[in-house]
């Protein structure tokens, strides 16, 4: 038995113990129980700190392949013929899809450790919305989607860590693109709401919606835990590091916002983060 | 301009990379894998410029920006895996004067060293 099971098996309540006896079992127990909880949290911040050590270090050599491969690309060392420039181009996107892979396992990790810190400016999120869709243009082209972006006129700008929101809209917008066929529809949307019941306007809404596949509520909850992918049958026709939610939630509430999602399984999904336009602390 | 770039930077993969890329736009390269390797070096000639790794074998890259500079290494640019704003301030206060997230790319690499040899 191991050790975790030991911990949460029924205890052995019978016998001819008197309630004292009990007692002194239970408290031995709980006593033990405490112990091992401390051990295990700390056997997981070790594996957290191993997590964001090997990802960092992965990144050198990934440096060093990417580097190599631009050096032919760019013709530094003579022309290459179309075939070569077309193997070493698969040289350097899979060295960059994999340092992003690796990039996300390291802003997880981070985050797990509390090791990701805010850095606040003011900013309009019309310029990161414009930034996001420019950089998945490609993408949306190829898929033959229709990308709509909006934001409510006059928002007020932002007072948050702009890199971050825009990593939570890469991530937002990366999985709708991704699971939404082609010719479908995506769309962001950027308004002003009030957080919690109050009926002042002091928060940014954010909508990314598609029209794909849905997710079925039941795993609604499921998405933006670490790991955790829905369709995590052995094809996987998806594929990723399964954190792009759980660093997106991550993100949010470092922000003192909150993420969530509205979907049905066939009728498309609406993620919405809404983060404060003011960061008190 | 064609000059002197100074590699400090511990890893070999990422030197010889480098040196393929700066040598082959005309550069001369020197190469030095730790904080003791690049402050045994002679002052700087004219037209020189320092890339200079963050995470050295025995010590913080950044620590070497005076001391380099004393060697008229006037022109240090930080390479950096980070791609935070901490970490650019950081560089940027220690008196670097620019800062690249590896990896740089390569295009980009020699037109930006092209510019700080001016």
């Amino acid at each position: 038995m191991s050790r975790v099971e030991s911990i949460t098996r029924p205890l052995p309540m019978t016998g001819t113990t008197t309630p004292e006896a009990r007692v002194a079992t239970l408290e031995a127990q709980l006593k033990e129980a405490i112990v091992e909880i401390a051990e295990l949290r700390a056997r997981d911040a070790l594996k957290t700190q191993f997590l964001a050590n090997i990802s960092h270090d992965l990144r050198t050599p990934l440096t060093a392949v990417i580097t190599h491969g631009e050096i032919l690309r760019d013709g530094i060392l003579g022309d290459l013929s179309p075939r070569q420039m077309e193997s070493v181009r698969g040289i350097i996107n899979g060295g960059r899809q994999l340092l992003n892979q690796v990039g996300e396992i390291l802003t997880y990790a981070r985050g797990a450790a509390n090791q990701l810190t805010l850095v606040p400016t003011r900013f309009g999120i019309r310029e990161v919305l414009d930034q996001i869709s420019t950089l998945n243009a490609p993408l949306v082209k190829k898929k033959r989607l229709t990308l709509v972006i909006d934001a409510e006129p006059d928002l007020p700008p932002v007072m948050a860590d702009r890199e971050k929101i825009a990593h939570v809209l890469a991530n937002l917008l990366g999985n709708a693109i991704e699971f939404t066929p082609t010719g479908g529809r995506v769309w962001v949307r950027a308004s002003r709401a009030s957080l919690e019941k109050s009926e002042q306007i002091t928060s940014l809404l954010v909508e990314v919606g598609d029209t794909g596949v849905g997710i079925a509520a039941e795993h609604h909850d499921l998405i933006f835990r670490e790991f955790a992918q829905v369709d995590a049958t052995p094809s996987r026709p998806h594929h990723g590091t399964g954190l792009g939610l759980t660093i997106a939630r991550k993100l949010v509430e470092l922000h003192g916002g909150r993420i969530w999602v509205e979907s049905e399984l066939g009728s498309g999904s609406r993620f919405y983060f809404m983060v404060p336009f003011e960061q008190t602390d | 301009m064609q000059g002197h770039v100074l590699v400090v930077e511990d890893s070999e993969l990422v030197t010889s990379a480098l040196s393929v890329l700066l040598e082959s736009a005309g550069h001369r390269v020197s190469v030095a894998a730790s904080v003791a390797e690049a402050l045994a070096l002679s002052p700087a000639e004219p037209r020189s410029l320092v890339l200079l790794d963050l995470t050295l074998p025995d010590g913080d890259g950044l620590a070497l920006v005076e001391p380099l500079r004393a060697l008229r290494w006037s022109n240090v640019v930080a390479l950096t895996g980070h791609d935070d704003p901490d970490t650019r301030a950081r560089c940027i206060s220690a008196g670097c004067v620019d800062v690249l997230v590896k990896p740089v790319p390569a295009r980009e690499l020699v037109s930006k060293v092209a510019t700080w040899l001016g």
